[in-house]
């Protein structure tokens, strides 16, 4: 080719535009482009809300991690079922999780002009003239996730918000179950879902959930955040107090057990932020040990069980060496034992850490994953359990907890000792994290998946009902 | 298609002030060949934009003029002297640059708004016409497309990349690179891809993340990037040559140059200080950012800057909240006082100096002179300790530096509408401790309860880090920090950023180390080399598990019984086997990060770029005077250097196999959005 001569003007013409995934969960919501591997967009659930120079302000993102502002409260649009509570900031947050990183704030969007009421009881006025081009999804279909449980209302609120708010031309509500089932790989599975908020046992046979299968109870990672809160106030010597980063000037190296040598930040009390704040990073160091130190026994058996040959679990457990951690004031400790014990109880009730104080009530034998997997067999057809024990599908970054596939597969085998029992639990970290996602992801790339939106004319003529018959 | 040349190669870096350019690879890499200022104004038309400020003026013109030189409407990096240029047409007569070289881009954004150029010619009367200048010193209604690395102003982002484009002129088979900041949303990728291939028809085209590129640029496939801008941070994390998207510090208002800036004003605007004497100030080599617990020079021992309040917790002192932190100065007393005769001396030598002209420039050295050595004789008087000139700079309570501006000449001022002419001049001025604390926390910190520039730069690198889902490459993440960026430019910014992370989030030795609770057959790992725990498969999780891989694991207890390490059903008593256990404990995922932190060091084999450590920064107070920053380490651009090794790699070697670039028979093909399968 010449470098002088222009090229022929062959210009592109058509407008593919691939789909947004929307995976909303209590903890984080992912949003990214279908077809992709990972979810460009990952943000907190939860916003900040803060009052400066007389004006309520709102921060989204991980914007709220690192500089506080006076008075900063924290809030989550989401219940801890995993059900939408506040619908207008449901709305917010899931805008913010496409907009920030894939479609770019639009002139109208309600981020961008100034948050107030007014504005926006004028914004329907304007909406006339000018239709679909302030929206912010106007070209782009979304595929969004639901929990199992998800009831009538919050499904067709969903569709109305994605339809009349974002103007999406097309859309879709998947079961997270069954998305993290299609990222697996499989049509059928026992999808055991770890989350945040909540587990989750949900049975996928043929790419649709069996409704009365679906189980669901507290016990996620935030429940574990609580046991370690727990943990922490019966710790000997002294109990271990807690305090993120963001109090801490700074630190002086102390020995391990030793009372740390720290100097604190402080904050004009009219400045200092709410208390959902420090509980929102103390959650990020809870994170941190969780990441490092807490582990589940592997089994076979519980931890307060004997072992084979008449050794206490327990006393295997003390003898494995223990784990350092560090808080961030500078106090540091070995846990031994007590981080197997922080976890015991999603397998075993009984071992939960009792705190009178605690905001999660103790545990039922019901609420643990065995009780779980056991209750949601025993709700569907006895023809399709063989199948689903040997396609079991673990998700969720809970579930990334060192040991936990270990011990769950023990769990299975003792429960069903017959049946060909197989797990398939991802070991990339992305894929285990993002697995609804993911599956949502490959979903939307599919082309028999076209004729499965539900298109913005359907959605006019049928109203918000017809999700409850297309997207079953 | 035939292979692309090194010489056709078109690299475009935009930023908030500057935006980057330059054609072709040179044999070895160099540091951009242009700088263009990131703004346009506004056009008579309106949607349309010109790189520089257009004044029309109706007057009466000379005929002609001797001097005509050609025109040169992008600053050259090496030239020298600073002059006005100014662009005359006339709607009689053929375009009539009368110039001479210029460097005023360099820091049009700290001179004063008001400037209007001289044009000396304007004298003898002929003809009235109008005249169309172009203004290239004014940044009056200048429009900023690019603000905290976001594009705000579309059109007039186009209309930069066009005159750049057209600027450079390249030739048709050109590849372009574009180094895309990283809080562009991928929409905003799409447009910019759609623009460039359907504007400069350019047959390859290649997007890379300003962090990644800095990776390409030191050569290192893992390092966390910090890009110290204007006035914003981005902290990135990259592992493998993969950007870590989650937890990603974009665009972190707040925490750029302009926080230092705004820092000094704070201390010294009751002072007398302008903004921008303090922007000058901040560039030059007298502002220093001292490791924390460096005492400052002539302050009490009890007013240190960023010293470890912790270790001095028991004495009480009240450093840790965010408002008494700063001592306000060198102290109550004789030094402050001296501070303000100084300046009084020093404002006199200027209204000396303001009402010379340019042609008595041998006067004028005189009384630099003169004043240089009243300054001198002065600070012996005033410095009790009689320290002899040659201390370093972070010893003396006072430094001068020399500050530059513009100043109408005032015998001219009458002349109403003949152009007024401006004299650059400098001044030197005499400032005390308040220059090693421009990152100390604000004052008037608005809405944010920050506590300083470099701990909110630290805050984000924690967050990031702890946001990379690979535990096991943390550590090595927290030993590769790069700290890029103009904004990093001051003395002892990078030392003052690892000092905060090290006050703050350093674990101590003894929580990284094992304590006698380990078996006396388990090795005891090195603290020193900070994965000292790390899984073997690169994964906490038990991806090893053998019932992952579907097979029985009944079945595998079988086959491996004597293989205790892989299986999942420890045979005998599993936890007293030593075996088992490291097995056992490698996995239980990775240590907590970080137990240090380093940075990493540039690459030296680039000559040029370490000629250029100090003459390049965009704006700097005036070329090559004395007053220059001296700080930085040369590489506060490396994201220039990355893109053109990438270039090299993508556009030369590799010829696009591995799907470096986007060609356009592909953009035809797809589309805009399948640009994000070749960001790289």
């Amino acid at each position: 080719m010449n470098p002088s001569i222009p090229p022929s003007t062959a210009e592109y013409g058509g407008d593919e535009v691939s789909a947004i995934v929307l995976d909303p969960g209590y903890s984080t919501t992912r949003a990214g482009f279908a077809g992709e591997d990972t979810p460009k967009s990952l943000i907190p659930t939860c916003y900040g809300k803060y009052t400066y120079d007389g004006q309520e302000k709102l921060i989204f993102g991980d914007d709220i991690f690192v500089t506080p502002r006076p008075g900063l409260a924290i809030n989550n649009p989401m219940g801890r079922d995993g059900i939408v509570e506040d619908w207008d900031m449901a709305e917010r947050v899931w805008e913010y999780s496409f907009t920030s990183r894939l479609t770019g704030p639009k002139p109208g969007n309600p981020l961008q002009n100034g948050l107030n009421d007014a504005h926006e009881s004028e914004l329907p006025i304007e909406m006339e003239g000018v239709e679909t081009e302030e929206k912010p999804l106007a070209d782009s279909p979304l595929l969004m996730s639901e929990p199992g449980w998800n009831p009538t209302k919050a499904r067709e609120k969903t569709i109305e918000i994605a339809m009349e708010k974002w103007g999406t031309p097309a859309f879709y509500l998947a079961r997270n179950g069954v998305l993290a089932a299609f990222a697996a790989g499989k049509a059928s599975a026992l999808v055991i879902d770890i989350g945040a908020s909540n587990i989750s046992v949900t049975p996928v046979h043929d790419g649709m959930i069996l409704k009365r299968g679906v189980q669901h109870s507290p016990l996620g990672g935030d429940y574990i955040s609580s046991q370690l809160r727990a943990l922490f106030k019966l710790n000997t010597p002294q109990p271990i107090s807690l305090t993120p980063h963001y109090l801490i000037s700074s630190k002086v190296a102390v020995d391990a057990g030793q009372p740390p040598q720290v100097k604190y930040k402080t904050f004009a009390p009219e400045k200092a932020p709410d208390a959902t704040y420090r509980a929102l990073l103390e959650e990020r160091t809870l994170c941190e040990f969780k990441e490092c130190v807490v582990q589940v026994w592997p089994g076979p058996n519980k931890l307060s069980a004997a072992g084979p040959n008449g050794v206490s679990n327990e006393d295997l457990a003390k003898a494995s060496p223990g784990r350092p951690f560090e808080f961030p004031d500078g106090y540091n400790q070995v846990f031994g034992v007590d981080r197997y014990r922080v976890v015991e109880s999603l397998f075993d009730a009984k071992a939960a850490i009792s705190d009178p104080e605690s905001v999660s009530p103790a545990p039922t034998q019901a609420q643990t994953v065995p009780e779980l997997i056991k209750n949601a067999l025993n709700g569907v057809d006895v023809d399709v359990r063989p199948h689903l024990l040997a396609n079991v599908v673990v998700t969720g970054a809970s579930s990334l907890l060192y040991g936990f596939t270990d011990r769950l597969n023990q769990e299975l085998m003792q429960m069903y000792p017959g049946p060909r029992v197989r797990i398939s639990a991802p070991g990339n970290t992305a894929e285990r994290k993002f697995g609804s996602w993911i599956g949502g992801s490959i979903l939307a790339s599919l082309g028999t998946f076209h004729q499965l939106w539900i298109s913005k004319k359907e959605f006019e003529e049928h109203g918000p009902n017809i999700v409850e018959k297309r997207c079953k | 298609m035939p292979p692309f040349k090194d010489e056709h190669i078109l690299i475009l870096a935009p930023g908030s002030q500057v935006t980057l350019a330059q054609l072709g690879l040179p044999e070895s890499f160099t540091p951009a060949r242009f700088r263009f200022p990131t703004r346009m104004f506004p056009a008579e038309k309106k949607g349309e934009f010109e790189p520089y400020k257009i004044r029309e003026r109706r007057q009466e013109v000379p005929v002609s003029n001797g001097t005509e030189a050609p025109k040169e409407d992008v600053e050259m990096k090496d030239a020298d002297s600073a002059t006005q240029q100014e662009t005359v047409k006339t709607e009689t007569t053929a375009k009539q640059p009368e110039a001479s070289a210029n460097t005023e881009q360099k820091n049009e954004n700290s001179q004063p708004v008001d400037g209007e150029p001289t044009d000396s010619a304007a004298v003898k009367p002929s003809t009235i016409e109008v005249y169309y200048e172009e203004d290239v010193t004014s940044d009056e209604g200048a429009i900023y497309p690019v603000q905290n690395g976001r594009i705000v102003d579309w059109p007039c982002f186009f209309a930069l990349l066009t005159h750049v484009h057209n600027t450079l002129s390249p030739p048709f088979h050109t590849p372009i690179m574009l180094i895309a900041e990283p809080v562009w949303s991928a929409r905003d990728r799409e447009t910019i891809t759609q623009f460039v291939f359907e504007k400069f028809k350019t047959p390859a085209f290649c997007m890379m993340d300003s962090a990644l590129a800095v990776c390409y640029g030191y050569g290192t496939s893992t390092a966390t990037v910090v890009d110290v801008g204007k006035d914003k941070v981005d902290v990135t994390a990259v592992t493998d040559f993969a950007v870590s998207e989650h937890g990603r510090g974009l665009a972190l208002e707040g925490c750029g140059g302009d926080y230092m800036t705004d820092r000094l004003v704070e201390l010294l605007g009751s002072k007398g200080f302008s903004r921008e004497m303090c922007e000058q100030l901040k560039r030059s080599n007298i502002t220093e950012l001292l490791p924390p617990g460096t005492p400052l020079p002539g302050a009490a021992a009890t007013s240190r800057q960023g010293v470890n309040p912790a270790a001095t917790a028991s004495t009480g002192a009240q450093n840790g909240s965010t408002n008494d932190t700063v001592p306000r100065g060198p102290g109550e007393g004789t030094q402050t006082d001296a501070g303000g005769n100084g300046e009084e001396e020093d404002e006199g030598v200027l209204d000396v100096a303001a009402i010379v002209s340019g042609n008595t420039s041998e006067f004028l050295a005189n009384r630099e002179k003169e004043k240089a050595e009243k300054a001198s004789t002065k600070k012996g008087s005033t410095d009790q300790n009689a320290k002899p000139v040659r201390l370093p700079n972070s010893k003396k309570e006072k430094a001068t530096f020399q500050f530059e501006e513009y100043v109408r000449i005032e015998a001219e001022k009458e002349a109403s509408n003949g152009p007024g002419r401006y004299i650059r001049q400098t001044r030197e001025i005499e400032v005390g401790v308040e220059r090693f604390l421009a990152a100390t926390p604000k004052q008037n910190s608005g809405e944010r309860l920050t506590s300083g520039l470099l701990e909110d730069i630290a805050t984000q690198i924690h967050h990031t880090i702890l946001a990379v889902p690979d535990a096991t490459k943390r550590s090595e993440l927290w030993d590769s920090l790069i700290v890029v960026g103009n904004g990093s430019k001051i003395k002892g910014f990078t030392a003052s950023l690892l000092g905060a992370i090290t006050q703050k989030y350093i674990l101590s030795p003894s929580a990284t180390m094992f304590t006698s609770e380990i078996p006396s057959n388990f090795s005891t790992p090195l603290p020193t080399g900070g994965t000292n725990t790390p899984a073997p498969s690169g994964q906490p999780g038990p991806m090893n598990h053998p019932a992952g891989h579907g097979v029985n694991p009944l079945l595998v207890a079988a086959t491996h019984s004597n293989n205790p390490a892989s299986s999942s059903m420890p045979p005998g008593t599993p936890l007293m086997d030593p075996a088992s256990i490291s097995h056992h404990h490698r996995s239980t995922g990775h240590s907590q990060t970080p137990t240090s932190v380093k940075t990493l060091r540039p690459p030296e084999y680039f000559s040029e770029w370490k000629e250029q450590a100090n003459t390049n920064a965009p704006g700097a107070a005036g070329p090559g005077g004395p007053g220059m920053a001296s700080g930085g380490h040369g590489m506060e651009e490396a994201v220039f250097l990355g893109a053109q090794v990438a270039s090299k790699v993508v556009f030369v070697l590799d010829q696009g196999l591995s799907k470096g670039f986007m060609t356009r028979v592909e953009y035809n093909e797809n589309g805009p959005s399948a640009i994000h399968d070749y960001v790289m």
